[in-house]
């Protein structure tokens, strides 16, 4: 799976520690899934959209 | 209780246990474990000692235990703790089960009674107990 969440975290100017208090997961973590290392769960990944104040999933996450 | 989790990180490189991450942790051991170090080095003997060491460690023991089941683990941290664990057990089984064949087969070459450490038996027994039951709970609750 590949991700928008740099891309989205930086248009909103968000320092990935801040995403990583939203979403609820570690710094590392954020890190990992900008990094594509690391696949969320469906509930991270949600969590990570709504963090981002985006509408839709498939917007942040798609597959490859 | 007394030790609080953000002072704490889980021990990934270095066995099991806790890793310090702020100065209140280090100092948190250093309390702990100094006690334990002058009653030991200075020989100190007696039913008093050995009371205060059982109580000392006992407390602390049963604070870090706590720390650990409140330490902030998000999925990823899961997972990798899991991973980690599972490739631990299945070294240490290795090693136990490759013990006790080597006791058993040692005997068996001497021709005297095959005798086995109980303790390992006992081992791999609460191993087998502690899977069954950790399936049973997540085949039912997830």
């Amino acid at each position: 799976m590949e991700n928008e969440i740099a891309f989205y975290r930086n248009k909103s100017g968000m320092t990935q520690e801040k995403l990583a208090e939203l979403a609820g997961v570690t710094r590392q973590t954020i890190i990992s899934l900008e990094q594509n290392r690391y696949n969320p769960s469906l509930l991270l990944a949600y969590r990570i959209t709504r963090a981002l104040k985006m509408a839709h999933i498939e917007d942040v996450f798609r597959m490859r | 209780m007394i030790a609080k989790p953000e002072w704490f990180t889980r021990r990934k490189y270095l066995g099991w246990g806790l890793m310090p991450v702020t100065w209140q942790g280090w100092v948190y051991i250093a309390v702990v474990v100094l006690p334990l170090v002058l009653i030991l080095t200075m020989d100190v003997v007696g039913t008093a000692a050995t009371a205060f060491l059982v109580v000392w460690a006992v407390v602390f023991s049963i604070d870090l235990l706590d720390v650990m089941t409140r330490l902030p683990k998000d999925e990823r941290d899961r997972i990798h703790e899991a991973i980690a664990e599972r490739n631990a057990l299945w070294a240490i089984l290795v090693v136990l089960v490759a013990g006790v064949g080597y006791q058993a087969a040692a005997d068996a070459v001497a021709g005297s009674t095959i005798t086995v450490d109980p303790v390992i038996l006992i081992a791999l027994f609460a191993g087998v107990i502690t899977k069954a039951i950790s399936n049973v709970y997540l085949d039912k609750n997830n």
